[in-house]
Order: C-alpha cells, then structure tokens, then sequence
C-alpha cells in the first residue's frame, strides 16, 4: 500500500523535482510488481520507511515508533486520505472549467483557480425587504414575461437571457463575451437592462426609445453603451449624440424618454427583472439555468451546447 | 593514535550534512581519499594531461615519467622483483577476469575458492567453467569465518590448478594465512591468485616473502582514485599468460595478418590508461605509507573491539565472523534480529550521518546459502574515531529501540 501512497505523491513531486522523478519511478516498479502478485523487491519500501522513521527519530522516539510500527496502517489511512482528497481536487477542477467555479454553479469560497472569486462577483442589486437575503437558488425565469423585452430570435430551442447593467464593471466585463456566445451559437436572445447603479435609469429609458424606433440600433447602442467611458452614461448629451449617430430620430427620441407610458414600461420590466430574484449584475440564464457573475466564455458555451462544445 | 592530522587531510571529513559532521564507516566499499591524492589527479588534468609511451614531447615525457614512478613505487610498496610485475587495471575485478581469460585452463582443471568470496572472485571462475569446462572446489569455513585448512589440504589435487582466495574477507574482515595456504598450494604444483582488496590498504604485503603467484586489487579501496587497479604476477608466470584485452600499446609491431606482443607489463596494457588514476595511486602508496601500517592496524583494532565488544552486548545484534575483534580487521558486519538491514543502514544515515552499507555486500552466495537476507557492515579506516564509534553507539541504541 505504501508503495501506491507514495507512487501518487512522488508523481506530483516529480513534476517539480528530478530525483522525486526517479523516486517515483521506482515507486511505480513496485507498484507494478505488487499488482502482479510479485514481491516489491526493490527495496523500495522499505528504503522510503528508513526514511521517513528516521528522519522523525531526530525530533521524536517515541512517534518514529508509532510510524514504524503502524506503517501499513498508516499508509492506508494516507491512501483513503489521499483518495478523497483527489476526488474532491478533481471536482473542483471539473466545477471550474463547468461553472467558473471551484465550489459549483454560483457558488462563491476560494477558488484555486479564481483566487479573487472573479467569475461570481456582481455589482449587488439595491437590497429588497425580505426576511431572508436571495441566493443563487431563488433565481428563476418562471413568472417573468419575457416578451416585455429587447430580443434576436433566431428560432432556437435554446434561449439565453442577459440581465446586465450599462454602468456596472462585471456587466461591462461579461457583454462582450455573451456577444460573442450570440455570434457563435444559433441562440435566442434576450436582453434586459437593470440599472441599478445610481443615475442609470435614463440608459433604460433610452434603450426603449431606440428600440421603439429601430430594434437593430439598440444592439448597437449596447456595443456603445458597454464599452464606453461609465462617465459618459450619466450624460444625456452623450446618449442622445449616440443615438442620433445610429440613426434614430432625435425628436422623437426625446419626446419618447419624456413619455410617461415609456417610463411606465420600463417600470414594469424592472419589475418583471426582479421576480427572477436577482440579486446582482450580470446574472444571466440560459435555457432558464442561472449563471450569476461574469463567466470565461467556455461555461456559457458549455450550458448553451455541452461539455464539448468545441466539437460543434 | 592522534589521528586529527591525517582527519585534516581528507575534505569529506571536515563537512557536515543538516549540521551534523559526516560519519564515513563504508570504508570496505572504498575509502575516502587525502587531499595528496587528489591533487595528484587534479595535477595530472591540470598541467600533463598527455599520452605515455606514445609522443615525443615533453608532456608526453613527463606523465610517462610520472606513471612509472607510480609503477616502480608500487612494485616497492609490495615488494616486487620488479616493476614489470605490476599491472595497472581499472580495479580488483578487472585483475581477476583477466588471470580467468588469460590463464591456460583445461577442461577438467580445477580452481578453489572459498565459500565466503567477493563475486569478483567467484563470477569470473563460473564463466571459465562455462566457457573452458573448468571445475570450481568450495573451500568450506567455519562459523568464526576462518577458513577450513584441513579440508582445503584434503581438496587439492592434481587438478588443482589455482586457488584463488579473497586475502581479507570484505564480508567479516578475517584475514587468511596466506603463506601456509599457498606453500601447501606450491606443493600440489598450483598456483595461488590472492584478492588483496580489503587487505593492501590495511595491512604490509611482501609478495615475494608469500610467494604468492598473482594479486589483485583496488585503488578505492587504499585512498587512491576509483578506476585504477594492480594486477601483480611473478614475471614468468606473467610472460606466459595470453593477454586479455589487446590493442594500442600491447605490440611492438603489427602486419595486417599478426602481430607481436610487448612483454608484461605492456601487453595487459591495452589501450590509452587512467593516468590520472595511476598517478593517484601512487600518491595513495605515499601516503599509506606516512601513516604506517602499525599505526593503521593499531587504530582498527581499536575501534572494532569499541565498537564490536558494545554491539555484542546488545540482545537482537548479532556480528558476523570470529568474536575477537584482532581477527577481524576493520570489519563489524552484524544483522538485527527482525530489523530490515536497509533499514537500519537507512536510519543511521538519516539520523547522525553515518554512513554504512546494508546488503549481501556481494557476497550473495554465502547469504543465499544460509538463508540470510543481508546484514549492515560497518568497516573502519584508520581516521575514524572512538568519538565517531560513540556516535554510531548511541545512535543505533535508538534506532533499535524504533525498528
């Protein structure tokens, strides 16, 4: 059993280290002899037990016995130890490169990988009077009209919807990569704006107004929107000059933003957004799955067309 | 003996591994060498690094002088007819393959050997039996480790044609009685080739006064370079021998049908040498003999029976070979009842920096045959000390107590 123990953590030592390369390498010969029933001849066991008992002896008699006397014990116990611990490694290497996330779908904690947690941070939406606060797993897509909404269908069975906010960095970092999902993959698309920074509420307006007039510069007005100065977004002047650069009629645009009945529906598609649940910015669902906090690429691709989604 | 100023000598000894000084107790493996040796090396690389007995230059000229030198001083040191008689090879093995090869045997002859040899000394006899038909007659010993004299008396006979004995055992230290066992050889009419490895750095050999045929053994093992050995062999015995390997250096001339062969020690010479290790060796000579036989003799003695007397003493020890410490040279091989000798070998190591060695120690026959896995062997030099015999003491009474 030794043997094993030590074959799987020479092998790791050795990606770092020679002469653990060449330990291991005779590890795996008496592994190799061991499950063919021959006898570990090489001493290799028994060389790596010296070891380890007397490098314990320099501190301590009485444990270098305990380890030598209980040795096999002991490697078992490592082995379970180890196994479990692989396995729990392993799924958090298989949850990363699936959810973005060590810990699973939305599930913040460290992250080897994501050591700032940067695939689930959100710009937190304004706290909402409940006794308990949302989690991941209130969001749901079932009492929202998604029809109230901005959207490209290119007649898909699978539907992906982006609640983001013009004015929030995770926002801003996620748009480009869910445009491109939009480009790559045959997916209908819906967008939602949630303003929940301070001042955004115009943004809104306007989004509704150029989509009334021209539902194709609205996607323009994303590009513009996410990738521009977050200064500009709270300019009128700004938004207005960009609408008029994409076509949209300035008149019109205006008394449209001035209109009651476009700050009313408006109203009603925030909230329509938050009977979702959302709690931050980005959050986005596909196929009506929650995904909160900017992605990599590969895991909305992955929800869009599965793990292989390279092959398609 | 005050030996602190032949322990400054040599480099090893004056460092330290985590913090702790190093505990050399490997010294039938080989021993470590003084800083004269290798220099004498260093020397060598460093200012003539040239061909002997081939240019005509002067650097040619002078390691030509240098390695001669260090063959006249051996032929000296072993008291040789002459300088002719010393054969330089890489080690001991390399002299006993070649008295196999070189040797005129017939099928049917016989060569004796002990029941306790170096596979040095018995491999090369089981390929000449394989390849010549000789046969191989297993001088028994006792369980003090001398050899059975009666009994070897009783197995020569005319076929006898060599006895070919380790001089010093390398697995107990007992050294045999070399004159008597080649007189009674002599007077069968065979020859007597001795494996000195573990004798000649320990102890005065005059081969003329053994009258021994052919002697073989180590650089490593007597403070010299690893890589370079002697093959002594009384001249006429030697004009005799077939070379075993030949090439450059072994003929005078050559045509492209014959050749005629140089005579000893040239013709056993064959191809460029270890200058550097025969230059080396030289120096080691040197300075075996600054230290002096006596004195080396003296400090084992000293040391085994500290040393071999207290681990006697310990209930699951048992040590190999004759239990007076005098017979058995530098030697203390012992096992620990239900103890792994690698392991305990291991830990001395990791512990206090003692260095020993664990296993069959080559001799893989005598444990096969007693059914003993293998013991842990450790062989002084005379620049260990009764301070380092305290240390291995104290260190092993802990590993036992763990193991």
């Amino acid at each position: 059993m030794f043997c094993i123990a030590s074959f799987l953590v020479l092998s790791i030592l050795g990606i770092f280290s020679a002469s653990n390369r060449q330990l291991a390498r005779e590890a795996l010969d008496c592994v190799l002899r061991r499950v063919t029933f021959r006898p570990c001849n090489t001493g290799f066991d028994q060389k790596m037990k010296a070891k380890l008992v007397g490098g314990v002896l320099t501190r301590s008699e009485s444990a270098a016995s305990f380890i030598n006397k209980n040795f096999e014990i002991l490697s078992w116990i490592f082995i379970v130890f180890f196994a479990v611990s692989s396995f729990f490694a392993l799924r958090g290497i298989y949850y990363y490169y699936v959810y973005g996330s060590c810990n699973g779908l939305n599930q913040t904690g460290f992250c080897a990988f994501d050591p700032k947690g940067q695939n689930n941070a959100v710009s937190a939406a304004p706290l909402q009077c409940k006794e308990n606060p949302p989690t991941a797993a209130d969001l749901t897509l079932k009492d929202v009209d998604l029809s109230l909404f901005p959207q490209i269908n290119n007649d898909s069975k699978d539907t992906m919807v982006f609640l983001g906010c013009y004015a929030c960095d995770y926002s801003r970092k996620a748009y480009p990569v869910i445009m491109k999902l939009v480009d790559n993959f045959p997916v209908n698309f819906v967008f939602a704006h949630y303003p929940i920074k301070e001042n955004s509420d115009y943004n809104s307006l306007a989004g509704e107004c150029v989509t009334q007039q021209d539902p194709q510069a609205l996607w323009k007005l994303n590009d513009i929107l996410f990738s521009t100065e977050k200064t500009n977004l709270s300019d009128p002047t700004f938004i207005q000059k960009t609408v008029v650069d994409l076509g949209v009629d300035l008149p019109t645009f205006l008394k449209c933003v001035e209109d009651p009945a476009t700050e009313a529906k408006v109203k009603n598609q925030i909230t329509d957004i938050t009977k979702t649940g959302i709690f931050g910015t980005p959050t986005v669902f596909i196929n009506g799955k929650p995904l909160v906090g900017p992605k990599p690429y590969r895991v909305y691709a992955i929800s869009l067309a599965g793990l292989f989604y390279w092959l398609k | 003996m005050n030996n602190q100023s032949f322990r400054d000598d040599f480099p090893v000894l004056q460092e330290e591994r985590k913090g702790k000084p190093i505990v050399y107790f490997d010294n039938a493996c080989q021993t470590l060498r003084p800083a004269s040796v290798i220099e004498a090396v260093d020397g060598y690389y460093r200012h003539s690094s040239a061909c002997v007995g081939r240019s005509n230059h002067k650097l040619a000229e002078e390691v030509t002088r240098a390695c001669e030198d260090s063959r006249s001083r051996l032929a000296k040191f072993l008291h040789a007819a002459k300088k002719e008689e010393i054969i330089f090879t890489r080690n001991t093995t390399e002299g006993i393959n070649l008295v196999a090869h070189s040797f005129d045997f017939k099928k049917g002859d016989v060569v004796l050997i002990s029941d306790k040899e170096h596979n040095s000394n018995l491999i090369p006899w089981q390929m000449t039996a394989k390849r010549v038909g000789i046969e191989i007659g297993i001088i028994p010993t006792g369980s003090d480790g001398l050899l059975d004299l009666d009994e070897y008396r009783k197995m020569l006979n005319p076929r006898v044609k060599l006895v070919s004995l380790g001089m010093t055992s390398n697995l107990d230290g007992v050294t045999i009685s070399g004159r008597e066992i080649i007189q009674a050889a002599h007077k069968n009419g065979s020859l007597v080739l001795l494996d000195a490895a573990q004798s000649v750095p320990h102890m005065s050999i005059d081969v003329r006064l053994l009258d021994v045929d052919f002697l073989a053994f180590s650089g490593h093992k007597m403070m010299g370079p690893s890589g370079i050995g002697v093959l002594y062999g009384k001249y006429a015995l030697l004009e005799k021998l077939e070379p075993f390997l030949v090439g450059g250096e072994t003929v005078a001339y050559s045509t492209y049908s014959d050749c005629h062969f140089l005579p000893p020690p040239e013709k056993f010479e064959a191809g460029l040498q270890n200058y550097a290790g025969i230059i080396g060796l030289g120096a080691a000579v040197d300075y075996l003999q600054r230290v002096g036989f006596d004195a080396i003799r003296k400090q084992e003695q000293l040391l085994n029976s500290a040393l071999g007397s207290r681990l006697a003493e310990m209930p699951r020890v048992k040590i190999f070979g004759p239990a007076d410490a005098a017979l058995r040279g530098g030697i203390v091989n012992f096992t620990v009842e239900k103890a792994d000798h690698h392991q305990v070998a291991i830990m001395l190591d990791q512990v206090a920096n003692i260095a020993v060695r664990s296993g069959q120690h080559c001799v893989h026959s005598w444990f096969n045959s007693r059914g003993i896995a293998g013991s842990v062997r450790a062989s002084l030099y005379f620049y260990n000390t009764l301070a380092e015999v305290e240390i291995f003491l104290e260190t092993f009474q802990k590993i036992i107590k763990v193991v």
